[in-house]
Protein backbone atom coordinates (compact mmCIF):
# COMPACT_ATOMS: atom_id res chain seq x y z
CA UNK A 1 0.00 0.00 0.00
CA UNK A 2 2.67 2.36 0.63
CA UNK A 3 4.65 1.97 -2.19
CA UNK A 4 1.95 2.53 -4.31
CA UNK A 5 0.72 5.54 -2.76
CA UNK A 6 4.66 7.08 -2.81
CA UNK A 7 4.45 6.65 -6.60
CA UNK A 8 1.02 7.88 -7.00
CA UNK A 9 2.23 11.45 -5.14
CA UNK A 10 5.51 11.30 -7.31
CA UNK A 11 3.37 10.64 -10.68
CA UNK A 12 2.23 14.20 -11.67
CA UNK A 13 5.38 15.59 -11.38
CA UNK A 14 7.98 15.81 -14.63
CA UNK A 15 10.81 14.34 -13.24
CA UNK A 16 8.94 11.39 -12.38
CA UNK A 17 7.14 11.23 -15.54
CA UNK A 18 10.98 11.52 -17.04
CA UNK A 19 12.45 8.71 -15.15
CA UNK A 20 9.47 6.38 -15.81
CA UNK A 21 10.10 6.92 -19.47
CA UNK A 22 13.67 6.68 -19.81
CA UNK A 23 14.16 3.19 -17.21
CA UNK A 24 14.21 0.37 -19.74
CA UNK A 25 12.36 -1.76 -17.07
CA UNK A 26 8.91 -1.93 -18.22
CA UNK A 27 7.19 -3.24 -15.80
CA UNK A 28 8.22 -0.38 -13.52
CA UNK A 29 6.65 2.04 -16.13
CA UNK A 30 4.05 0.21 -15.37
CA UNK A 31 4.07 0.33 -11.76
CA UNK A 32 4.22 4.03 -11.82
CA UNK A 33 0.95 4.78 -12.96
CA UNK A 34 -1.72 4.36 -10.14
CA UNK A 35 -3.41 1.03 -10.54
CA UNK A 36 -7.66 0.52 -11.69
CA UNK A 37 -8.19 -3.02 -10.49
CA UNK A 38 -11.01 -4.58 -12.93
CA UNK A 39 -12.25 -8.51 -13.44
CA UNK A 40 -13.57 -9.77 -16.66
CA UNK A 41 -15.99 -13.06 -16.04
CA UNK A 42 -15.74 -14.80 -19.40
CA UNK A 43 -19.36 -16.57 -19.26
CA UNK A 44 -18.19 -19.00 -22.34
CA UNK A 45 -15.77 -20.31 -20.43
CA UNK A 46 -18.06 -20.60 -16.90
CA UNK A 47 -19.10 -24.25 -16.04
CA UNK A 48 -20.90 -23.41 -13.25
CA UNK A 49 -18.68 -25.16 -10.98
CA UNK A 50 -18.97 -22.85 -7.84
CA UNK A 51 -15.34 -22.84 -6.98
CA UNK A 52 -15.10 -19.26 -6.56
CA UNK A 53 -18.35 -19.38 -4.24
CA UNK A 54 -16.24 -21.74 -2.08
CA UNK A 55 -12.58 -19.88 -2.24
CA UNK A 56 -14.28 -16.64 -1.72
CA UNK A 57 -16.04 -17.89 1.41
CA UNK A 58 -12.88 -19.78 3.08
CA UNK A 59 -10.39 -17.03 2.29
CA UNK A 60 -12.87 -14.38 3.94
CA UNK A 61 -14.66 -16.51 6.56
CA UNK A 62 -18.30 -15.80 5.25
CA UNK A 63 -20.52 -17.11 8.04
CA UNK A 64 -23.18 -19.95 6.77
CA UNK A 65 -25.89 -18.43 5.07
CA UNK A 66 -24.66 -15.24 3.55
CA UNK A 67 -22.02 -14.60 0.44
CA UNK A 68 -20.04 -11.93 -1.13
CA UNK A 69 -19.80 -13.93 -4.33
CA UNK A 70 -22.39 -16.43 -5.55
CA UNK A 71 -23.75 -17.43 -9.06
CA UNK A 72 -27.14 -17.28 -10.24
CA UNK A 73 -28.62 -19.75 -12.79
CA UNK A 74 -31.30 -19.56 -14.69
CA UNK A 75 -33.06 -21.79 -17.17
CA UNK A 76 -34.41 -20.46 -20.12
CA UNK A 77 -37.03 -22.41 -22.87
CA UNK A 78 -39.80 -25.06 -22.64
CA UNK A 79 -38.73 -28.56 -22.99
CA UNK A 80 -36.75 -30.03 -25.02
CA UNK A 81 -35.30 -26.81 -25.90
CA UNK A 82 -33.95 -25.37 -22.60
CA UNK A 83 -30.52 -24.00 -21.46
CA UNK A 84 -29.52 -23.35 -18.31
CA UNK A 85 -27.54 -20.28 -17.71
CA UNK A 86 -24.93 -18.96 -15.14
CA UNK A 87 -24.21 -15.55 -13.92
CA UNK A 88 -20.80 -15.45 -11.64
CA UNK A 89 -22.23 -12.65 -9.12
CA UNK A 90 -20.16 -10.17 -6.81
CA UNK A 91 -19.35 -6.65 -5.87
CA UNK A 92 -19.05 -4.61 -9.52
CA UNK A 93 -16.48 -2.67 -7.78
CA UNK A 94 -18.24 0.80 -9.42
CA UNK A 95 -16.30 3.90 -10.17
CA UNK A 96 -19.22 5.70 -8.74
CA UNK A 97 -20.54 3.61 -5.90
CA UNK A 98 -23.48 4.36 -4.28
CA UNK A 99 -22.96 2.61 -1.47
CA UNK A 100 -19.62 5.08 -0.87
CA UNK A 101 -22.15 8.60 -1.74
CA UNK A 102 -24.95 7.11 1.34
CA UNK A 103 -22.46 6.18 3.52
CA UNK A 104 -22.99 8.62 6.91
CA UNK A 105 -19.47 7.73 8.52
CA UNK A 106 -17.02 7.34 5.19
CA UNK A 107 -16.75 3.74 6.99
CA UNK A 108 -17.01 2.25 2.89
CA UNK A 109 -14.75 4.46 0.68
CA UNK A 110 -12.98 3.82 -3.06
CA UNK A 111 -9.62 3.63 -2.56
CA UNK A 112 -7.66 6.67 -4.47
CA UNK A 113 -4.49 4.26 -5.30
CA UNK A 114 -6.43 1.06 -6.88
CA UNK A 115 -10.10 1.83 -7.40
CA UNK A 116 -11.13 -1.20 -4.82
CA UNK A 117 -14.02 -0.59 -3.04
CA UNK A 118 -13.37 -1.11 0.43
CA UNK A 119 -14.69 -1.34 3.77
CA UNK A 120 -13.22 0.17 7.08
CA UNK A 121 -15.11 -2.36 9.61
CA UNK A 122 -13.87 -0.37 12.70
CA UNK A 123 -15.85 2.91 11.45
CA UNK A 124 -19.21 1.11 10.11
CA UNK A 125 -22.22 2.02 12.63
CA UNK A 126 -24.24 -0.26 10.68
CA UNK A 127 -26.86 1.65 10.03
CA UNK A 128 -27.87 -0.44 6.46
CA UNK A 129 -28.02 2.68 3.78
CA UNK A 130 -25.06 1.21 2.26
CA UNK A 131 -26.84 -1.95 1.46
CA UNK A 132 -30.31 -0.37 0.84
CA UNK A 133 -28.54 1.78 -2.00
CA UNK A 134 -26.64 -1.09 -3.58
CA UNK A 135 -27.97 -1.41 -7.01
CA UNK A 136 -26.57 -5.12 -7.41
CA UNK A 137 -27.19 -6.39 -3.76
CA UNK A 138 -23.86 -7.12 -3.23
CA UNK A 139 -23.60 -6.46 0.56
CA UNK A 140 -25.07 -7.69 3.65
CA UNK A 141 -24.37 -7.56 7.29
CA UNK A 142 -21.53 -9.82 8.43
CA UNK A 143 -23.54 -11.54 11.93
CA UNK A 144 -19.79 -11.85 13.25
CA UNK A 145 -18.32 -8.53 12.53
CA UNK A 146 -22.12 -6.48 12.92
CA UNK A 147 -21.43 -4.56 10.55
CA UNK A 148 -21.71 -4.00 6.60
CA UNK A 149 -19.73 -6.73 4.56
CA UNK A 150 -19.17 -6.97 0.81
CA UNK A 151 -16.51 -8.52 -1.83
CA UNK A 152 -13.39 -6.08 -2.03
CA UNK A 153 -11.75 -8.61 -4.60
CA UNK A 154 -9.35 -9.45 -1.29
CA UNK A 155 -8.02 -6.51 -0.71
CA UNK A 156 -5.21 -8.15 1.63
CA UNK A 157 -4.22 -10.66 -1.26
CA UNK A 158 -3.96 -7.83 -4.11
CA UNK A 159 -1.84 -5.93 -1.66
CA UNK A 160 0.01 -8.25 -1.85
CA UNK A 161 0.62 -8.99 -4.96
CA UNK A 162 -1.48 -12.13 -5.75
CA UNK A 163 -5.14 -12.11 -7.61
CA UNK A 164 -8.21 -12.40 -5.42
CA UNK A 165 -9.16 -15.94 -4.41
CA UNK A 166 -12.14 -16.71 -6.80
CA UNK A 167 -9.70 -16.05 -9.72
CA UNK A 168 -7.21 -18.12 -8.02
CA UNK A 169 -9.75 -21.41 -7.48
CA UNK A 170 -11.36 -20.75 -11.21
CA UNK A 171 -10.90 -24.13 -13.21
CA UNK A 172 -11.52 -23.01 -16.64
CA UNK A 173 -10.16 -19.42 -16.49
CA UNK A 174 -13.26 -17.85 -16.95
CA UNK A 175 -12.12 -15.37 -14.75
CA UNK A 176 -9.86 -12.21 -15.54
CA UNK A 177 -7.90 -9.96 -12.93
CA UNK A 178 -5.65 -7.32 -13.95
CA UNK A 179 -5.24 -3.58 -14.21
CA UNK A 180 -7.36 -1.77 -16.00
CA UNK A 181 -5.09 1.00 -16.92
CA UNK A 182 -2.15 -1.08 -17.88
CA UNK A 183 -2.76 -1.87 -21.79
CA UNK A 184 -0.29 -4.54 -22.00
CA UNK A 185 -2.55 -6.36 -19.47
CA UNK A 186 -4.36 -9.43 -20.09
CA UNK A 187 -7.80 -8.34 -19.11
CA UNK A 188 -7.16 -4.80 -21.25
CA UNK A 189 -6.25 -6.64 -23.90
CA UNK A 190 -9.25 -9.06 -24.09
CA UNK A 191 -11.82 -5.51 -23.32
CA UNK A 192 -10.60 -4.17 -25.86
CA UNK A 193 -11.31 -6.61 -28.33
CA UNK A 194 -13.89 -8.68 -26.91
CA UNK A 195 -17.53 -7.60 -26.88
CA UNK A 196 -18.44 -6.87 -22.69
CA UNK A 197 -21.45 -5.83 -20.88
CA UNK A 198 -21.86 -4.68 -17.52
CA UNK A 199 -25.01 -4.91 -15.11
CA UNK A 200 -27.26 -2.02 -15.16
CA UNK A 201 -25.37 0.68 -17.09
CA UNK A 202 -27.83 2.87 -16.99
CA UNK A 203 -27.38 3.61 -13.73
CA UNK A 204 -24.11 5.22 -14.16
CA UNK A 205 -22.48 3.63 -11.69
CA UNK A 206 -19.63 2.19 -14.06
CA UNK A 207 -18.47 -1.16 -12.94
CA UNK A 208 -15.23 -2.27 -13.16
CA UNK A 209 -16.64 -6.50 -13.39
CA UNK A 210 -17.30 -6.73 -16.88
CA UNK A 211 -19.08 -9.95 -18.29
CA UNK A 212 -18.19 -12.02 -21.52
CA UNK A 213 -21.47 -13.47 -23.20
CA UNK A 214 -23.70 -12.62 -20.08
CA UNK A 215 -27.56 -13.47 -20.87
CA UNK A 216 -29.37 -10.59 -20.57
CA UNK A 217 -32.27 -12.30 -18.74
CA UNK A 218 -29.56 -13.25 -16.01
CA UNK A 219 -28.72 -9.61 -15.30
CA UNK A 220 -32.51 -8.65 -15.07
CA UNK A 221 -33.75 -7.74 -12.00
CA UNK A 222 -36.95 -9.83 -11.45
CA UNK A 223 -38.04 -13.08 -12.61
CA UNK A 224 -38.25 -12.83 -16.52
CA UNK A 225 -42.18 -13.12 -16.59
CA UNK A 226 -45.01 -11.54 -17.86
CA UNK A 227 -47.01 -12.53 -15.37
CA UNK A 228 -46.66 -10.45 -12.43
CA UNK A 229 -48.23 -12.93 -10.04
CA UNK A 230 -45.71 -15.42 -10.69
CA UNK A 231 -42.84 -12.91 -11.24
CA UNK A 232 -42.39 -10.62 -8.58
CA UNK A 233 -44.88 -11.84 -5.75
CA UNK A 234 -43.50 -15.70 -5.90
CA UNK A 235 -39.53 -14.25 -5.61
CA UNK A 236 -40.74 -11.66 -3.36
CA UNK A 237 -41.18 -14.99 -0.90
CA UNK A 238 -37.69 -15.82 -1.09
CA UNK A 239 -36.21 -12.38 -0.10
CA UNK A 240 -35.66 -13.74 3.72
CA UNK A 241 -37.10 -11.07 6.43
CA UNK A 242 -35.04 -10.14 9.63
CA UNK A 243 -37.05 -12.13 11.50
CA UNK A 244 -36.80 -15.37 9.90
CA UNK A 245 -34.64 -17.41 11.75
CA UNK A 246 -33.85 -19.97 9.43
CA UNK A 247 -31.86 -17.77 7.04
CA UNK A 248 -29.47 -16.58 9.91
CA UNK A 249 -27.87 -19.87 10.07
CA UNK A 250 -24.62 -18.22 10.47
CA UNK A 251 -25.61 -17.43 14.28
CA UNK A 252 -26.34 -20.89 15.47
CA UNK A 253 -23.09 -21.78 14.90
CA UNK B 1 -38.43 -16.13 -24.56
CA UNK B 2 -39.81 -18.12 -20.77
CA UNK B 3 -37.43 -17.69 -17.88
CA UNK B 4 -37.07 -19.47 -14.50
CA UNK B 5 -34.24 -18.73 -11.66
CA UNK B 6 -32.79 -21.54 -10.70
CA UNK B 7 -30.70 -20.41 -7.26
CA UNK B 8 -30.03 -16.75 -6.52
CA UNK B 9 -28.60 -15.30 -3.45
CA UNK B 10 -30.85 -12.48 -1.93
CA UNK B 11 -29.92 -10.91 1.22
CA UNK B 12 -31.44 -9.72 3.46
CA UNK B 13 -33.28 -6.53 4.47
CA UNK B 14 -31.23 -4.26 6.91
CA UNK B 15 -33.35 -2.39 8.08
CA UNK B 16 -36.23 -3.05 11.31
CA UNK B 17 -39.64 -1.38 12.07
CA UNK B 18 -37.35 1.48 13.73
CA UNK B 19 -36.87 2.90 10.55
CA UNK B 20 -40.49 4.06 9.33
CA UNK B 21 -41.30 4.29 12.89
CA UNK B 22 -38.36 6.67 13.37
CA UNK B 23 -39.50 8.65 10.00
CA UNK B 24 -43.06 8.77 11.88
CA UNK B 25 -41.73 10.63 15.02
CA UNK B 26 -39.75 12.93 13.07
CA UNK B 27 -42.67 13.60 10.98
CA UNK B 28 -45.03 14.32 13.57
CA UNK B 29 -42.54 16.50 15.45
CA UNK B 30 -41.74 18.13 12.55
CA UNK B 31 -45.28 19.02 11.83
CA UNK B 32 -45.87 19.82 15.49
CA UNK B 33 -43.03 22.26 15.66
CA UNK B 34 -44.06 24.21 12.64
CA UNK B 35 -47.95 24.08 14.02
CA UNK B 36 -46.06 25.70 16.95
CA UNK B 37 -43.97 28.58 15.59
CA UNK B 38 -48.15 29.67 13.86
CA UNK B 39 -48.58 31.82 16.86
CA UNK B 40 -45.00 32.40 17.63
CA UNK B 41 -43.52 33.46 14.20
CA UNK B 42 -46.25 34.32 11.86
CA UNK B 43 -48.41 35.95 14.54
CA UNK B 44 -51.98 34.00 13.88
CA UNK B 45 -53.75 34.74 17.33
CA UNK B 46 -55.64 31.86 17.16
CA UNK B 47 -52.79 29.65 17.50
CA UNK B 48 -51.68 30.41 20.72
CA UNK B 49 -52.75 28.36 23.03
CA UNK B 50 -51.33 25.35 20.87
CA UNK B 51 -47.69 26.58 21.03
CA UNK B 52 -46.70 25.38 24.26
CA UNK B 53 -48.20 21.97 24.31
CA UNK B 54 -47.24 21.57 20.23
CA UNK B 55 -43.42 22.46 21.09
CA UNK B 56 -43.34 20.08 23.88
CA UNK B 57 -44.82 17.24 21.92
CA UNK B 58 -42.43 18.07 19.53
CA UNK B 59 -39.60 17.99 21.99
CA UNK B 60 -40.52 14.75 23.35
CA UNK B 61 -41.14 12.96 20.10
CA UNK B 62 -37.87 13.95 18.91
CA UNK B 63 -35.91 12.44 21.80
CA UNK B 64 -37.90 9.20 20.68
CA UNK B 65 -36.60 9.51 17.30
CA UNK B 66 -33.21 9.28 17.68
CA UNK B 67 -33.45 6.32 19.95
CA UNK B 68 -35.30 4.42 16.98
CA UNK B 69 -32.39 5.40 14.69
CA UNK B 70 -29.57 4.11 17.34
CA UNK B 71 -32.45 0.68 18.06
CA UNK B 72 -31.74 -0.28 14.23
CA UNK B 73 -28.14 0.04 14.18
CA UNK B 74 -25.91 -3.53 14.31
CA UNK B 75 -23.66 -1.51 16.08
CA UNK B 76 -25.44 0.79 19.11
CA UNK B 77 -22.34 1.76 20.26
CA UNK B 78 -20.75 3.51 17.64
CA UNK B 79 -23.81 5.69 16.90
CA UNK B 80 -21.50 9.27 17.72
CA UNK B 81 -19.39 8.26 14.90
CA UNK B 82 -22.01 10.10 12.58
CA UNK B 83 -20.84 13.24 14.63
CA UNK B 84 -17.08 13.17 14.31
CA UNK B 85 -16.04 15.68 11.77
CA UNK B 86 -13.46 13.67 10.17
CA UNK B 87 -15.94 11.34 9.11
CA UNK B 88 -18.66 13.38 7.67
CA UNK B 89 -19.35 12.33 4.11
CA UNK B 90 -20.19 15.44 2.30
CA UNK B 91 -22.64 13.08 0.16
CA UNK B 92 -24.71 11.23 2.49
CA UNK B 93 -28.18 12.33 3.46
CA UNK B 94 -27.33 10.84 6.93
CA UNK B 95 -24.19 12.69 7.80
CA UNK B 96 -26.20 15.94 7.54
CA UNK B 97 -29.30 14.04 9.25
CA UNK B 98 -27.36 13.37 12.07
CA UNK B 99 -25.98 16.91 12.96
CA UNK B 100 -29.68 18.28 12.18
CA UNK B 101 -30.82 15.86 14.71
CA UNK B 102 -28.24 16.60 17.29
CA UNK B 103 -29.16 21.13 16.78
CA UNK B 104 -32.74 20.89 16.29
CA UNK B 105 -34.04 19.65 20.36
CA UNK B 106 -31.49 21.40 21.77
CA UNK B 107 -32.85 24.41 19.26
CA UNK B 108 -36.44 23.47 20.20
CA UNK B 109 -35.64 23.16 23.67
CA UNK B 110 -34.47 26.64 24.44
CA UNK B 111 -37.37 27.69 22.27
CA UNK B 112 -39.84 26.03 24.58
CA UNK B 113 -38.33 27.99 27.45
CA UNK B 114 -38.91 31.14 26.25
CA UNK B 115 -42.40 30.25 25.28
CA UNK B 116 -42.80 29.38 29.23
CA UNK B 117 -41.06 32.42 30.66
CA UNK B 118 -43.59 34.18 27.83
CA UNK B 119 -41.05 36.57 26.33
CA UNK B 120 -42.15 37.08 22.95
CA UNK B 121 -39.94 38.82 21.20
CA UNK B 122 -37.16 36.39 21.92
CA UNK B 123 -39.95 33.16 21.11
CA UNK B 124 -40.32 34.87 17.77
CA UNK B 125 -36.75 35.05 16.81
CA UNK B 126 -35.50 31.81 18.14
CA UNK B 127 -38.88 29.82 15.91
CA UNK B 128 -37.39 31.68 12.85
CA UNK B 129 -34.26 30.16 13.38
CA UNK B 130 -35.76 26.34 14.38
CA UNK B 131 -38.15 26.29 11.41
CA UNK B 132 -35.84 25.58 8.78
CA UNK B 133 -34.17 23.12 10.92
CA UNK B 134 -37.29 21.70 11.53
CA UNK B 135 -38.13 21.98 8.05
CA UNK B 136 -34.78 20.33 6.93
CA UNK B 137 -34.65 17.45 9.57
CA UNK B 138 -37.35 15.64 8.35
CA UNK B 139 -36.75 16.57 4.49
CA UNK B 140 -33.28 15.19 4.53
CA UNK B 141 -35.33 11.84 5.38
CA UNK B 142 -36.61 12.61 1.96
CA UNK B 143 -33.55 13.08 0.53
CA UNK B 144 -31.94 9.67 2.04
CA UNK B 145 -34.66 7.94 -0.36
CA UNK B 146 -34.58 9.99 -3.26
CA UNK B 147 -30.81 9.83 -3.46
CA UNK B 148 -30.78 6.16 -3.59
CA UNK B 149 -30.44 5.50 -7.47
CA UNK B 150 -30.71 1.44 -6.70
CA UNK B 151 -34.49 1.74 -5.77
CA UNK B 152 -37.17 2.74 -8.43
CA UNK B 153 -39.97 2.84 -5.80
CA UNK B 154 -37.66 5.42 -3.60
CA UNK B 155 -35.51 7.51 -6.40
CA UNK B 156 -38.05 10.26 -7.12
CA UNK B 157 -37.78 14.05 -6.84
CA UNK B 158 -41.36 14.01 -5.12
CA UNK B 159 -40.06 12.27 -2.03
CA UNK B 160 -38.82 15.18 -0.16
CA UNK B 161 -42.32 17.10 -0.61
CA UNK B 162 -44.12 14.11 -0.32
CA UNK B 163 -42.06 13.32 3.37
CA UNK B 164 -42.68 17.10 4.17
CA UNK B 165 -46.25 17.47 3.46
CA UNK B 166 -47.34 13.94 5.61
CA UNK B 167 -45.20 15.22 8.52
CA UNK B 168 -47.07 18.17 8.39
CA UNK B 169 -50.69 16.21 7.75
CA UNK B 170 -49.50 13.99 11.02
CA UNK B 171 -48.37 17.15 13.15
CA UNK B 172 -51.77 18.86 12.54
CA UNK B 173 -53.42 15.50 13.53
CA UNK B 174 -51.74 14.73 16.38
CA UNK B 175 -52.32 18.42 17.49
CA UNK B 176 -56.01 18.42 17.14
CA UNK B 177 -55.91 15.43 18.92
CA UNK B 178 -54.21 16.63 21.70
CA UNK B 179 -56.78 20.24 21.39
CA UNK B 180 -59.86 17.82 22.20
CA UNK B 181 -58.26 16.63 25.38
CA UNK B 182 -57.50 20.03 26.56
CA UNK B 183 -60.11 21.13 25.66
CA UNK B 184 -62.08 18.65 27.62
CA UNK B 185 -59.81 19.01 30.58
CA UNK B 186 -59.27 22.72 30.90
CA UNK B 187 -61.31 25.61 31.82
CA UNK B 188 -60.94 27.96 29.74
CA UNK B 189 -62.34 26.46 26.33
CA UNK B 190 -60.39 26.73 22.61
CA UNK B 191 -62.28 28.79 20.55
CA UNK B 192 -64.26 26.83 17.85
CA UNK B 193 -61.97 28.79 15.17
CA UNK B 194 -59.44 27.02 15.39
CA UNK B 195 -60.82 23.09 14.81
CA UNK B 196 -61.75 24.83 11.73
CA UNK B 197 -58.62 26.39 10.50
CA UNK B 198 -56.74 22.62 11.59
CA UNK B 199 -59.42 20.86 9.33
CA UNK B 200 -58.96 23.47 6.33
CA UNK B 201 -55.31 22.54 6.81
CA UNK B 202 -56.02 19.13 6.84
CA UNK B 203 -58.35 18.70 3.62
CA UNK B 204 -55.57 20.99 1.96
CA UNK B 205 -52.41 18.90 3.00
CA UNK B 206 -54.53 15.90 2.36
CA UNK B 207 -55.26 16.92 -1.13
CA UNK B 208 -51.44 17.65 -1.94
CA UNK B 209 -50.61 14.18 -0.68
CA UNK B 210 -52.94 12.72 -2.72
CA UNK B 211 -51.62 14.87 -5.52
CA UNK B 212 -48.27 13.40 -4.75
CA UNK B 213 -49.64 9.67 -4.83
CA UNK B 214 -51.30 10.44 -8.12
CA UNK B 215 -48.03 11.77 -9.62
CA UNK B 216 -45.97 8.95 -8.18
CA UNK B 217 -48.48 6.28 -9.95
CA UNK B 218 -48.64 7.85 -13.13
CA UNK B 219 -44.80 8.01 -13.54
CA UNK B 220 -44.09 4.46 -12.13
CA UNK B 221 -46.78 2.67 -14.26
CA UNK B 222 -44.45 4.28 -17.46
CA UNK B 223 -41.05 3.87 -15.56
CA UNK B 224 -38.21 1.37 -15.93
CA UNK B 225 -38.77 -2.68 -15.48
CA UNK B 226 -38.36 -1.83 -11.43
CA UNK B 227 -40.70 1.11 -11.01
CA UNK B 228 -43.31 -0.83 -13.01
CA UNK B 229 -42.67 -3.65 -10.78
CA UNK B 230 -42.44 -1.63 -7.36
CA UNK B 231 -45.81 0.24 -8.53
CA UNK B 232 -47.54 -3.58 -9.31
CA UNK B 233 -46.64 -4.73 -5.99
CA UNK B 234 -47.79 -1.57 -3.88
CA UNK B 235 -51.33 -2.13 -5.61
CA UNK B 236 -51.40 -5.11 -4.62
CA UNK B 237 -50.69 -4.65 -1.15
CA UNK B 238 -53.89 -4.48 1.08
CA UNK B 239 -51.88 -2.30 3.72
CA UNK B 240 -50.93 0.02 0.78
CA UNK B 241 -54.42 0.39 -0.97
CA UNK B 242 -56.47 0.04 1.95
CA UNK B 243 -54.51 0.88 4.82
CA UNK B 244 -52.69 3.97 3.68
CA UNK B 245 -55.22 5.21 0.96
CA UNK B 246 -58.78 4.21 2.26
CA UNK B 247 -58.72 4.46 5.58
CA UNK B 248 -55.50 6.75 5.84
CA UNK B 249 -56.63 9.16 3.70
CA UNK B 250 -60.08 8.95 1.61
CA UNK B 251 -62.26 8.32 4.81
CA UNK B 252 -60.69 11.07 6.73
CA UNK B 253 -60.91 13.12 3.90
CA UNK B 254 -64.77 12.35 3.45
CA UNK B 255 -65.11 12.75 6.98
CA UNK B 256 -63.59 16.44 7.07
CA UNK B 257 -65.80 17.47 4.01
CA UNK B 258 -69.35 16.29 4.90
CA UNK B 259 -71.27 18.99 6.53
CA UNK B 260 -72.54 16.80 8.96
CA UNK B 261 -69.97 14.98 10.08
CA UNK B 262 -67.28 18.20 9.97
CA UNK B 263 -68.52 19.95 12.88
CA UNK B 264 -68.47 17.00 15.50
CA UNK B 265 -65.98 16.91 17.37
CA UNK B 266 -65.81 12.85 17.48
CA UNK B 267 -65.55 12.65 13.71
CA UNK B 268 -63.15 14.94 13.92
CA UNK B 269 -60.82 12.83 16.37
CA UNK B 270 -61.53 9.45 14.11
CA UNK B 271 -60.65 11.76 11.32
CA UNK B 272 -57.50 13.09 12.77
CA UNK B 273 -56.78 9.39 14.26
CA UNK B 274 -57.34 8.62 11.20
CA UNK B 275 -54.95 10.17 9.22
CA UNK B 276 -51.84 9.51 12.33
CA UNK B 277 -52.06 5.87 11.47
CA UNK B 278 -51.96 6.35 7.25
CA UNK B 279 -48.83 8.31 7.94
CA UNK B 280 -47.47 6.00 9.48
CA UNK B 281 -48.17 3.14 6.67
CA UNK B 282 -47.14 5.59 4.32
CA UNK B 283 -43.89 5.81 6.28
CA UNK B 284 -44.05 1.57 6.30
CA UNK B 285 -45.02 0.92 2.87
CA UNK B 286 -42.16 3.84 1.59
CA UNK B 287 -39.62 1.94 3.16
CA UNK B 288 -40.50 -2.08 3.04
CA UNK B 289 -42.20 -1.82 -0.49
CA UNK B 290 -38.70 -0.26 -1.66
CA UNK B 291 -36.91 -3.55 -0.72
CA UNK B 292 -39.76 -5.59 -1.90
CA UNK B 293 -38.59 -5.35 -5.58
CA UNK B 294 -35.56 -7.71 -5.74
CA UNK B 295 -32.48 -6.31 -7.29
CA UNK B 296 -30.24 -9.21 -8.38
Amino acid sequence: MSSTSETTKGMPTANGKQENVSSSDSSERVEARPKRWGMIIDQRRCIACHSCTIACKSENNVPLGYWRSWIKGIQKGRFPNVGNFYLRRLCNQCDVPPCVQVCPVQATVKREEDGVVVMYYGKCIGCGMCIAACPYDARFFNPFRSTADKCDFCVSRIDNGLKPACVEACVSRALVFGDLNDPSSEISQKLASVATSVIKPELGTKPKVYYIEADHSLKGRIIFSDDFKEGILEYHRHIPSPDASYWKKGEER
Amino acid sequence: MEAAVLYNVPHEIPWKVYIPLYFYFTGLSAGSFILSTLSTVFGIKRFKPMALPAAIISLVLLLLAPACLILDLNQPLRFWHTLVPEYFNRTSALSYGSWLLTFYPLANLIYIYFIFVKNDHITKILGTITVPLAIFVHAYTGFAFALVRARAWWHSALMPGYFLTSALLSGIALLLVVALIMDRYRREKLEPELYKSLRLMMIGILLVDLFWSGSFWLTLLVSTADGYASIMYALHEKSYVWGEFVTGMFVPLVILVLPWTREKKSWLCLASLLIIGGVFLMRYSVVFIGFAIPLS
